[in-house]
Order: C-alpha cells, then structure tokens, then sequence
C-alpha cells in the first residue's frame, strides 16, 4: 500500500491538468475493473458490474498548484493560482513545474504573509531569455511532492489532498467482495477549482448513492480549526461541508456498518470548504449522497500530515458500502 | 464585417432582452439557407444555426448576444428613476453618461460635481444605489408617461473607428463575438466544407449568469465547443506589464485558464496549432481574470471539450469597449480554420 500511496503522491497534476496521475491510477484500476472510461473532461470512471444499486465513489485526483502567467525581465516568474493555496506555507518552498523544472516560491514582501497574486517563482533564471527556455506561459508548477514516515502511523507529505483519497478507492476496487451492486469508482478532475467535474460524472452514471471520499481538517494543533476529528480518531463520517447536508439515511447506513464491522469512526461537520458530494447531490435529478473523510492536519500546506490506520478504517468502510449498503 | 459589426453593436439588447439583436442576426443568417442548413431558436432565446453533418462529432461555437444594461426599479416623486445594474459594472463610470430606454427614452445618469462633494465623498467609490437616471421629467406623474418599472436602458453610444485600426463602441463586448460568427456562416453558405456536424449558438444573458449556454448546450449535446468573447485587458499606460493581461493588436487571445474555467489542453494545443500552421497573430493571457459561458459549457451533460479565443478589450462594461479589428480578424482566421480541421 505505501509503494502505491508514493506513486500517487509523488505524480502531479494540477486541477485540468490530470494527464499523469490518471495515467497512474488508471495503470492501477484497469486490474480490477470491467470497463474503464475517461469522459470528456478528464474524469477516470472504473466500472464494476453489477445488477444491483448503483453506487458511485468519488475520490479527486487533482491538486492546488499555479498557471505560470508571465515571465519578466530578470527572469521571475509570475503566475496565477490554482485553487486555494495557503501563502503562509507557500513563501519560500520547493515548486517543481510539469517539465520538471524547479524553482521556489516568494512572497514579494517578507515581513508579512503574501497575498496570492503577490507570489512569484524563481526558477534561478537571471534574464527573461533564460527563464523562457525552461518555462512558457500556460506551463503549470505544483508545490514538490514528497511523503516520509514520522512517528508510527503519522505520515506528512503533499498533495495528500486528496492523492490519499485515491488510495482508498484504489485499495476498496482491489479488495471489495463479489457483490450484486452496480459499483462507479470514479477519480474526479477539478475539485479544487469549485467542483467542477463530479457534476458531468454524476450526470452519466445517474447513481442511485453518491460517496465522495476526501480529506477533512483534523483538530488538536495550535493551528488547527475548531472541530472534534482527531487525526488517528479513525474515518470520519461526514454530515455536512459547506457545499453539502449528506442524506441523513446514508449518514446512520454508515455508522451501522462501522459498528457492525468494527471500523473506528468519528463524525464530521466541516464548516469551511466543501467536496465532490455537493456536486453529485445535484446532478441531474439528484441521489442520496454520503461522504468519508480522511482526518488530516494542515491541508493545502506544503506538509499534510495523516495517520495510516486511520486510512486503513478507510478502505474497510468504503468496502462495506459497496458490498452492503 | 465592419458594417455588421456596426449595426450589432448598437442595437439595444441589454440582458434578457435579446429580442432586438436576435431578429437582426436571424435576418442576416437566413438569407440564402443552403440545403442541408437549419435555423432554431430554444424557449430560453437563444439562435442556433445548424450545419446538418449527423454522423459527424458536433462543434459548437458560441457567441453571447448581450450586453450590460440598466433596469429601473423605482420612480421617485421628482421623477428621478432608481435603477439597478444587469450585469457588473464600476460605478466609477456609470456618472453622467448617456443612456437610452427599450422605448427609445434618452437619459443621463446623475452625478454630482465636484464642488458638492465632501471630502469624504471624494475618497469612496459612489453606490449605485445613489445614483438616478435623469430623464427629463419634472414629477413621478410625468415621468410615468415615459418610463416604467422593469423598463430597462442602456448605454447610448455609438460605432467610432479612430486611430490606427482601433474601434469604440458600447456592447462590443460580445457583439463582435456575434459578427464573426455571422461572417463564419457566410463562409460556409460560400462553400467552406466542414468535417463537424456543427452549430452555432448566440446566446442569451450571459453578462447575469452562464445559464443560458448551458440551455444551449443541453439543447445542442456538442463533443466539442469554441466560444468566441471579449477579454478585459489594462494594457495602458502606468500598469505593470504582468497585470496587462493581454495587448490590443498583437492578435487573438488564446487563454488557457480564467477564473471560471480550466480550458481542455487538446483544444487550447489545436487553436496555437492553428494559428502556427497559418501565420495567425495570437497571444496567451497573461495574467488570471475574469469568466465567460465556457464554465456553464464545460460542466453541462456528461461534459464538454471546452476552448476560449477573446479579443483583447479596454474599458469592458462601459459606454466605450475598445477593441482593434485586427485581433477580431485573427479571431476568424482561427474559428474558420477549427470548422475546417
């Protein structure tokens, strides 16, 4: 699992910029899956067939990162962001760009905390004639992906938002028991940018039950906000995120199958940001959407932290929903 | 296409209120209807024209019909009209312009002088909310003769081409957008060959929200779609080139992200591809603003291949959008060389 989880970390791809990590999960999937699309947006559907209901799993694939916008004339270069970065973290950290071109990122003032358009990158050009041969503009850079063991369990790294997600499903396509239900493992596009691709995906499959899998923020930091989801506290079930209230019959469905498997759970209101789950709730004529949380300190930062076992729990629940929901 | 491009842009057709510039382009696409061409309007307003190629993958090109506008909310009893904005606009350039109503009613927008305004006042951006269309009217009895609650009003200024190739006018945003689709069917009615079973789409409300292209593109189900709009840009004097966004005349704006969209990377490489092959001035944007339909366009149904050529534009969303007609002509050059790929 943790050579996978590496791969998946460690291959970038930047919302609508999802060619290289769905090359990877897509390399994954296709053992398990009867039938593997990829829709007009970029969205990787692996398919399970089934008679039964129709379940949909929504894990996203991209991540936060910068669209390098113009290069000046001493060779910096500046960009536009992608998502939600926290600037804070951002300020003088490794970027890494889709060619591989390294360089790190600066806030043009250093004494207080940068507003996002006033980050630039500095690839160690000194003209503009230098930076253009490595960098164009429309070129995407990701904040350098990297994953190390702390302590036991407690694993930091980026983008874990939401490559730890994509484990998940990978891990509940490979082990799920024979079932009768009609089973969509989809790895979404465009998450970061305002969920804009589980709505089309959603739109196909017309799922009877939706369930995004995600990252949610974990307490108990002097950073962290006010919320009772402990990292290690097992998977969390989600009841509402600002993008979602999850149906209320999906919620207590998956309570009962923790405490009948045994799975260590915690429940879940996000009060800042939202999920895949808003999106597929309304889709075309709407389904019952639930969503499972990965407890994670920092999120958007350049160190995200988690604990394994709580992943583990993870991958047990989604398998319990799709054998027996 | 400058002559259109004129008739277009000073139509009156503020958002939801496309009925004026829709008979205008329908008048001028039904001229001569080639055989195996159709022409359809949706219950939401929006045109289609259709070039029937069924077995062929579906390309829709998409222009919005309207412009920003004014809509009166209230009468007071001096007979000053309240007004809300349809469409967002800085109210910095909405005092003492000229407008005119959908019945023909002239007004000016109040504006205090400067010897009124307190100093205070001279530091803050004004409200719409204080502002008044002045019509004329002496009461709310005479004003009622002329104007009426819901009545909606627009920007009246006219077509004026001034220095070298640059042209003015209110609504060319995306009014011009409308023009290069016209001469596109012209194109094709002339006997360019198309491998897409393709639309057109001029489409409605787009500067309240992009709910109408995706009506359009419900209605249409394109694999693949290109909409042509305007791009605001600031490439004047005193602004840091990273926050010019783009430069009038230095060609069609390719862009490849905004605010709204993340555009497909085939079609962004298939536009510069075109514009290489065929010497067409274009640029990237270069800098990250602004949304359009394409967003609506991409989420819709199962989802959309979705690509953006602009014309770089000053001063969108006032009386004066300044656009130059070499960039619009480059505009063409790249929709005509997608149709014909």
């Amino acid at each position: 699992m943790t050579e996978l989880l590496k791969k998946l970390v460690l291959t970038s791809g930047v919302s609508g910029r999802e060619d290289k990590i769905r090359e990877v999960i897509k390399a994954e999937a296709e053992k398990y899956a009867d039938e593997i699309i990829i829709d007009p947006m970029g969205n990787l559907i692996a398919h399970k067939r089934g008679k039964g209901k129709k379940i949909m799993f929504a894990s996203h694939m991209d991540e936060i990162g910068y669209f390098v916008t113009f290069i000046d004339e001493k060779g910096l270069i500046r960009v536009g962001n992608v998502g939600g970065i926290n600037t804070l973290s951002a300020s003088y950290s490794e970027v890494v760009s889709e060619r591989g071109v390294c360089g790190v990122a600066l806030p043009s003032d250093s004494n207080e905390v940068p507003k996002v358009d006033a980050l630039c990158i500095d690839i160690g050009a000194r003209s503009k004639k230098q930076a253009e041969k490595r960098v164009s503009i429309g070129d995407y850079f990701v904040h350098a992906p990297h994953i190390k063991r702390l302590y036991g369990n407690i694993y930091t790294g980026r983008p874990l938002d939401n490559r730890i997600g994509c484990l998940v499903l990978l891990e509940a396509l490979k082990n799920v028991k024979p079932t009768d239900n009609d089973l969509y493992f989809v790895f979404t596009v465009q998450e970061e940018v305002g969920l804009r691709g589980a709505k089309p995906v959603a739109y196909r499959i017309e799922p009877d039950i939706g369930i995004a899998i995600d990252v949610t923020s974990a307490g108990g930091k002097p950073t962290s906000p006010k919320t009772k989801v402990k990292i290690g506290g097992g998977v969390a079930i989600k009841i509402k995120d600002a993008s979602v209230i999850c149906s209320y019959e999906i919620v207590e469905k998956m309570r009962e199958l923790c405490l009948d498997s045994n799975i260590k759970y915690q429940d879940e209101i996000l009060l800042k940001g939202g999920t895949d789950t808003g999106a597929i709730q309304t889709a075309k004529m709407g389904c019952l959407v639930g969503a499972l949380s990965i407890p994670t300190a920092y999120i958007h930062s350049t160190n995200e932290m988690i604990d394994i076992s709580d992943v583990k729990e993870a991958i047990k629940l989604t398998c319990a929903i799709a054998e027996r929901i | 296409m400058k002559e259109l491009l004129k008739k277009l842009s000073e139509e009156f057709g503020p958002s939801g209120y496309e009925d004026r510039v829709r008979s205008v382009i329908r008048e001028y696409i039904e001229r001569d209807l080639p055989k195996n061409c159709e022409i359809a309007e949706d219950r939401v307003g929006n045109l289609y024209f259709h070039v029937i190629n069924r077995d062929k993958p579906r390309l829709m090109i998409n222009a919005h019909m309207d412009e920003v506008g004014f809509m009166v909310k209230g009468i007071t009893e001096d007979g000053f009209l309240r007004f809300g904005c349809v469409g967002g606009m800085n109210p910095l350039v909405l005092g003492a312009k000229r407008v005119v109503s959908e019945r023909g009613i002239k007004g000016i927008i109040s504006a205090k002088p400067i010897h009124l305004l307190t100093n205070d006042e001279k530091k803050q951006l004004p409200k719409v909310d204080d502002m008044f269309i002045d019509i004329g009217a002496t009461s709310k009895e005479d004003a009622e003769k002329y104007a009426d609650i819901g009545d909606y009003f627009i920007f009246d200024s006219g077509y004026v081409e001034y220095g070298d190739g640059f042209i003015k006018c209110k609504a060319l945003d995306d009014r011009h957008g409308c023009a290069i689709m016209c001469k596109l069917i012209d194109a094709i009615k002339q006997g360019a060959d198309t491998e897409y079973d393709l639309w057109f789409a001029f489409t409605c409300r787009e500067e309240i929200s992009y709910s109408s292209a995706r009506c359009a593109s419900e209605y249409v189900n394109p694999d693949y779609a290109l909409v042509i709009e305007s791009k605001a840009v600031q490439d004047i004097y005193g602004v840091d080139d990273e926050k010019k966004v783009c430069i009038l005349g230095d060609g069609a704006i390719v862009s490849f992200m905004d605010n709204s969209t993340v555009y497909d990377k085939d079609m962004v490489n298939k536009l510069i591809s075109i514009c290489k092959k065929n010497n067409i001035p274009y640029q990237l944007n270069k800098y990250i603003s602004g949304g359009n339909d394409s967003s609506a366009i991409q989420k819709s149904i199962c989802g959309v291949r979705v690509g953006l050529i602009s014309a770089p534009s000053r001063y969108i969303h006032s009386r004066a959008n300044v656009v130059k007609y070499t960039d619009l002509e480059a505009m063409y050059e790249i929709a005509l060389g997608l149709i014909k790929e």
